[in-house]
């Protein structure tokens, strides 16, 4: 099975929001699917989810050059474990 | 929903932007596509379940803009393509991923199978998932 080889998803994603340079949170990132389509271009990336498993998954695919700046959390929308005004951008992936 | 986004709003900085990327039910199109061009064969059947998450998820970020924490600056669909090499292979992955949110009925499978059997050698079936991006201004 294949998703989205012709890449919209990715087009789109960046037609939408500029990420350079951008402290971006990704709610209910799952897998980091989307998570690797964005956070090259981002100073730091935090993506949770409540899905342990799911997370075990985005960690061990992140890319050598994007561990520095890209992070994945256990927690659920419901209590962002952030203090405020921490990101400029926010994704909700799939999840709202 | 509704308490998340006002959670997201916490996190974010002044003038952030929340970008709201989701697929949206409408009976997708399952379609087989070759080199030579595509046909849609049918189209799933939305559950009830996947079509009352569509509306909460809606009515949620209504309800987020009446209280005046985003504006909505830009909205746009777009395709995402699920391919898979053959019938079965969809018919499979639907029975298990998408079993609470989508159908396939069997007269749609029939009429992908056929289409795939008559199509070019490297035909390939796959489902138009209709896809809303939204980009949020926090006010």
């Amino acid at each position: 099975m294949q998703k989205d080889p012709e890449g919209f998803e990715r087009k789109s994603l960046h037609k939408f929001a500029d990420f350079a340079n951008q402290r971006v949170l990704e709610v209910g990132c799952g897998e980091g699917r989307l998570t690797w389509k964005y956070a090259a271009d981002s100073s730091l990336t935090v993506g949770f989810d409540p899905d342990h498993d799911s997370l075990r998954v985005a960690r061990a695919d992140a890319p050598y050059d994007m561990q520095k700046n890209v992070h994945f959390a256990e927690a659920s929308a419901r209590q962002i474990p952030f203090v405020n005004e921490t990101f400029d951008i926010a994704i909700l992936a799939w999840s709202l | 929903m509704v308490h998340a986004l006002d959670e997201i709003r916490r996190t974010l900085k002044p003038n952030g932007v929340l970008i709201d990327i989701r697929p949206v039910e409408e009976n997708w199109p399952v379609e087989v596509n070759a080199s030579t061009g595509y046909q849609v064969a049918g189209r799933l059947t939305d559950l009830p379940v996947a079509v009352a998450d569509d509306e909460a998820a809606f009515r949620a970020m209504r309800e987020a803009e009446s209280r005046r924490w985003y504006i909505k600056e830009k909205e746009e669909e777009f395709a995402f393509f699920y391919y898979w090499d053959t019938p079965s292979e969809m018919k499979e992955f639907m029975d298990e991923e998408w079993e609470d949110f989508e159908k396939l009925e069997e007269s749609v499978f029939s009429a992908v199978k056929s289409a795939w059997t008559m199509a070019n050698a490297d035909a390939r079936v796959r489902v138009r998932v209709k896809m809303l991006i939204t980009r949020w201004r926090k006010l």
